[in-house]
Parts: C-alpha cells; sequence; structure tokens
C-alpha cells in the first residue's frame, strides 16, 4: 500500500517534469547552475535576491489581475512609496544610530522601517480601490478591462508626479541598512542588506503563500479569483475581499521597494523597473497564477543577471522583452498555464 | 410564508424580463417553475438570491426585505443558490469547494457535521475528494454545486436547471437527492426545462410564460392542464 503510494508519487513527479511547467523549472536550475560554475558563485546570488524581490512584485501584480481583474500598471508606483516611506522613516533612524551606536534601533530599525513602508503601501492599496477602481466597478457596464487599464495609467502618472511636486526629482537614498563587512560563504561575499532582503522575501511569500493556502480569509481571495459568482453565492463580501487584496498586494510591492532602498534609491519613475519586471513574470508564468509568479521571478532574474554576465549591462531588458514576445506569439498562456482564471478568460 | 415575491420586476440593464411576478414558498414545500426557454425562469432565481438586482417589487425572506440586497448577504440569511453553470471553483479540491460552501459557519463541529452529512447524501464525492472540481465530469460536478450549496445550512435551496446537460440515469441520480432532502424537511425551489418529470416529482408549481406567472397550482393539476399540456408537452 505504502509502496503503491510511493509509486503512485514518483509517477506524479516524473510527469510534472515532463510538463512544460517542470521542465521549464528543472531548466532553470541547470542552467543557473552552469552560470554559477562558470562565472563564480556572485551570479547566483545576485539572481536569488533579485528573484526573490520581483516575486514580490509579481504576486501582488498575479494577485491584483486575478482577484480585481485589473491589468495593473500603476503597480511600480506602490514599491515607488515603499521606497519612499522607508526613506524618510529610515533617515531619522540614522542619524539617531550615529550618536547612539549601541541603541537596539541598530538591529530593529531596518524592521521597523520596512513594516511602516508595508503598512503606508497597505492604506495607499485601499484608497486606491475606496477611491479609484470601486467607483470604475459601480459605473463600469463593459469593456471593464480597458477602462480599469487606462485608469491605472492614470494613477501612475498622477502617482509620479505627485511625488515629484512634494518631495523633488532628485535620489533619496541611503548607503545601506546595515553597516559592517559583507558575509562570506563560500567565498562569495554577501552584503549584510542583501541577504536580509532575500530572507525577508522568503519569508514574506512562504507566510503569504501559508494564508493563500489555509486560512480561510486566504481561501476567500482565491475563490474570487476563480469564481466571483461563486463566491457571492457562497455568502463572501466582494468588496471587503477586493480591498483586501489591494491592501495584500500593494504592501507586497512596499515592502520590495523598502528592503531594496540600498540598490534604488527613492525618486518618482523608481518604480518603472520593478513593474515591466513583475509584467515580464506575470506574462511568463500565466496571467493571474500567483505561485507561478514566484518560479517565474527567479527566471526572469536569472535572465537578466545572465544577459548582464554575458552580453553587457544595456541589454539587461532587451533579453527578457524579446523572450515575452516569443511566449506571446507561441504560448500566451504563460509556461504555468493559469491556475487561477487570468484577465483573459474572463 | 418562508418566502413571498410580490410584483417583482427584474433584467438585465434596460432589458426588463420579469414583470410583475408574484409567488411564495411554504417552509417545508418543493415548488417549481418552469416555462419555456427565456421565460425568466433563471432570472427570477438570481433576483431572489441577490445576483440581479430587482426594478420593483419586493422579495421577503421570513418576513424580512431581501430585495437588493447583494447575493453575499441573501446567502447569509439562509438561501443557497445553485446556478445552471454551477460556478464550482474549478482550481480547488472537492473537499476546498465544500469548505467554502460552509464560509459563513464559524462553528468547527457543524462544518464537519454539514461535510459529513454531504458526503453522505453524495458518496460519489467521498471518491474524490482531493480532485480538482474543474476535472470532474459533469454529474460530479452538479453533485458538488448542491453539495457545497448544502454546506451552509440553508433553510431555502434555489436549483436551477440540475439536469442541464446530464445523460438520463445522472439526471435521475441528481432529482433522488432533491426527493431525500425535501424529504428531510428541506424547502426546495426548481426550476427545470424537463417539465414531465419535474411536475411528476414536486408539490406545487408555477408556470412562467414571457416574464409573466401564466398559472400556478398543484403539480399534478398542471400535468393535467390542457395548456400545459399543449405548449410543453405537445399533446
Amino acid at each position: 500500500m505504502v509502496e503503491q503510494a510511493e509509486k503512485h508519487l514518483w509517477a506524479r513527479l516524473l510527469a510534472w517534469c515532463r510538463s512544460l511547467a517542470g521542465a521549464t523549472v528543472i531548466g532553470t536550475i541547470v542552467i543557473a547552475l552552469i552560470v554559477t560554475v562558470d562565472r563564480g558563485g556572485y551570479v547566483l546570488v545576485n539572481t536569488i535576491v533579485t528573484g526573490g524581490m520581483t516575486a514580490l512584485v509579481a504576486m501582488g501584480l498575479a494577485l491584483t489581475l486575478g482577484v480585481l481583474n485589473i491589468p495593473m500598471f500603476a503597480h511600480g508606483e506602490y514599491f515607488m512609496i515603499g521606497s519612499l516611506t522607508a526613506y524618510y522613516v529610515f533617515t531619522p533612524i540614522k542619524t539617531y544610530m550615529e550618536t547612539h551606536p549601541e541603541s537596539i534601533l541598530a538591529l530593529w530599525g531596518p524592521l521597523v522601517t520596512i513594516i511602516a513602508a508595508m503598512l503606508v503601501g497597505a492604506v495607499a492599496g485601499v484608497v486606491s480601490e475606496v477611491l479609484v477602481f470601486r467607483q470604475l466597478r459601480q459605473r463600469s457596464r463593459e469593456n471593464w478591462v480597458m477602462n480599469s487599464f487606462l485608469l491605472t495609467v492614470g494613477l501612475s502618472v498622477l502617482m509620479i508626479n505627485a511625488h515629484q511636486l512634494f518631495f523633488g526629482a532628485d535620489f533619496k537614498g541611503i548607503t545601506g541598512y546595515f553597516s559592517g563587512m559583507p558575509i562570506n560563504i563560500m567565498d562569495v561575499y554577501i552584503s549584510k542588506d542583501r541577504a536580509i532582503a532575500f530572507l525577508l522575501a522568503a519569508v514574506v511569500v512562504t507566510g503569504f503563500w501559508l494564508f493563500m493556502t489555509y486560512t480561510r480569509t486566504g481561501r476567500a481571495i482565491r475563490a474570487v479569483s476563480q469564481d466571483e459568482t461563486g463566491a457571492l453565492i457562497v455568502g463572501i463580501g466582494l468588496n471587503g475581499i477586493m480591498m483586501l487584496t489591494m491592501a495584500l498586494s500593494c504592501a507586497l510591492a512596499a515592502i520590495a521597494g523598502a528592503s531594496l532602498l540600498f540598490m534604488y534609491p527613492a525618486y518618482p519613475s523608481v518604480g518603472l523597473e520593478p513593474l515591466y519586471m513583475a509584467w515580464f513574470v506575470v506574462i511568463l508564468s500565466g496571467l493571474g497564477n500567483v505561485l507561478g509568479a514566484v518560479m517565474g521571478a527567479f527566471m526572469v532574474a536569472l535572465l537578466k543577471v545572465m544577459t548582464v554576465e554575458y552580453i553587457g549591462s544595456g541589454w539587461d531588458f532587451v533579453v527578457p522583452s524579446a523572450l515575452i514576445i516569443v511566449i506571446l506569439i507561441f504560448r500566451p498562456s504563460g509556461i504555468f498555464g493559469s491556475e487561477v482564471r487570468g484577465v483573459l478568460d474572463k | 410564508m418562508l418566502l413571498e415575491v410580490k410584483n417583482l420586476n427584474a433584467g438585465y440593464g434596460f432589458l426588463q424580463i420579469l414583470r410583475d411576478v408574484s409567488l411564495n414558498v411554504d417552509k417545508g414545500e418543493y415548488v417549481c417553475l418552469v416555462g419555456p426557454n427565456g421565460a425568466g425562469k433563471s432570472t427570477t432565481l438570481k433576483t431572489i438570491a441577490g445576483l440581479v438586482k430587482p426594478m420593483s417589487g419586493d422579495i421577503l425572506f421570513k418576513g424580512e426585505p431581501i430585495g437588493g440586497l447583494p447575493g453575499n448577504q441573501v446567502a447569509r440569511k439562509g438561501i443557497s443558490f445553485v446556478s445552471e453553470e454551477m460556478n464550482l471553483f474549478v482550481n480547488m479540491t472537492v473537499n476546498e469547494n465544500l469548505a467554502m460552501g460552509a464560509y459563513t459557519i464559524k462553528d468547527k463541529q457543524q462544518q464537519k457535521d454539514r461535510l459529513a452529512f454531504v458526503y453522505d447524501l453524495f458518496p460519489r464525492l467521498v471518491e474524490r475528494r482531493n480532485q480538482l472540481a474543474g476535472t470532474m465530469s459533469g454529474g460530479e460536478r452538479k453533485m458538488l454545486a448542491i453539495g457545497r450549496g448544502l454546506m451552509s445550512d440553508p433553510t431555502l435551496l434555489l436549483v436551477d436547471e440540475p439536469s442541464f446537460g446530464l445523460a438520463p440515469l445522472l439526471t435521475e441520480n441528481v432529482f433522488q437527492s432533491l426527493d431525500t432532502l425535501v424529504k428531510q424537511g428541506m424547502t426546495i425551489m426548481l426550476v427545470e426545462q424537463n417539465v414531465t418529470k419535474t411536475l411528476a416529482v414536486t408539490d406545487r408549481g408555477y408556470v412562467l410564460e414571457n416574464g409573466r406567472i401564466e398559472l400556478e397550482g398543484r403539480s399534478d393539476d398542471l400535468a393535467c392542464d390542457a395548456h400545459v399540456r399543449k405548449v410543453f408537452l405537445g399533446v
């Protein structure tokens, strides 16, 4: 009996490996290992850090697509809000730390900063849902996807210019959350900031996955993304779930913005690069597929890192874009299919 | 009176489908709504379930007005709607779908009891409990849809076209389970195209034509009615 179950598991694992999704994942890992052996461990580290953070932004984007059915082009601006909040919260903490180096803030300051950014991001998400998207939802009769898409573009322009108006167009950055020597793992030096950024991404992605799979509210979010009418029938309030989804996905983007402040200083259009990266991921992994977005994020990150490594740093947007064009032509549903129904099937 | 619908007008956008529909359902009754295609049977159920906004008229459930409430609030009052297209969560397993059906129930023990009740009614679902809803056959999905509707321990079950797209044998199964439910005291309002079968099993019926109630009465009387026989049974 046990043997049979094991055999069954192996058969399923084998079948998954032969499927496009499995083959791509395994292929990515193999390529990552080859590149690491060829060029050194830092390639792997870069891929993992970039991938982890891209995963946060892309997961939020996939969620907005799947649950609210909005092709979100303002998602980068929540990343920007995260980095801006982090800058204004962390600068006073840093000044304080210079005079009080023994303060517990030296250890917890960055965490406080990121949590603040997360909260501001969530509030920004709720505000945009209530003031913008809910209004459109109540009035829109047809062409929801196109209308909401245009609205997000407008929102993006508005937020970028509001940033420029109130906070100026200059780069507001920090040298790093943690000072001190980088960590050395097997001859690869990783700055503490990068290590923490990756750890944070890993914790948030795992926590988010557990939330979506095992909690009543997480299941309700998935239910809404799979069938809105079905969700209404079983008693799930759509407005509440949509507000929560916006809060969550914007908080994810803000966390990414805050934890990458040492790499991307806050400036008005800082969100554009993560936004495009996240769209690459979402198209690659299938619209509205939240778990696939995590895998896709690492693939796009690897592709970017490899491009910089072998072709040159100016090309790191060209290669992923070319891949997206190829995918849109040959497999528009993405590599992982669509775990939740995306915007195109509705 | 469990459900009272008075002079209900409803439709989609500018298109009015229902005109002055009045009907009522008593506790424990098995009532059907029959009529030709496009008569507004499904719209009636959807309006009661809160998926279509009424233009005018009242819907009272246990004496409380529910007309115009959104679907999730109607569901919380104790009305379960099993739609024609089923609206299952296709990427969730049977178990997860049923768990979602009990979304409004907070008590863990009651959730377990409901699950046991549904699995008892549809033993087929037990075998399939870890299968994704989207990969099941039409009959199994119909059972799952009804099962999910029962998970919230509803007072009134609205069932839309349970036989739609099913093989005769499976239709028979579904009708049998509805029969079992009524015998256990459930109140059911059924919309069906299979008029002969429906009038044979239900207590009372309404005939809907062009958005209006044309006839109402006991099901066996309706089955003998000259108009019904001419329009639906072709005799």
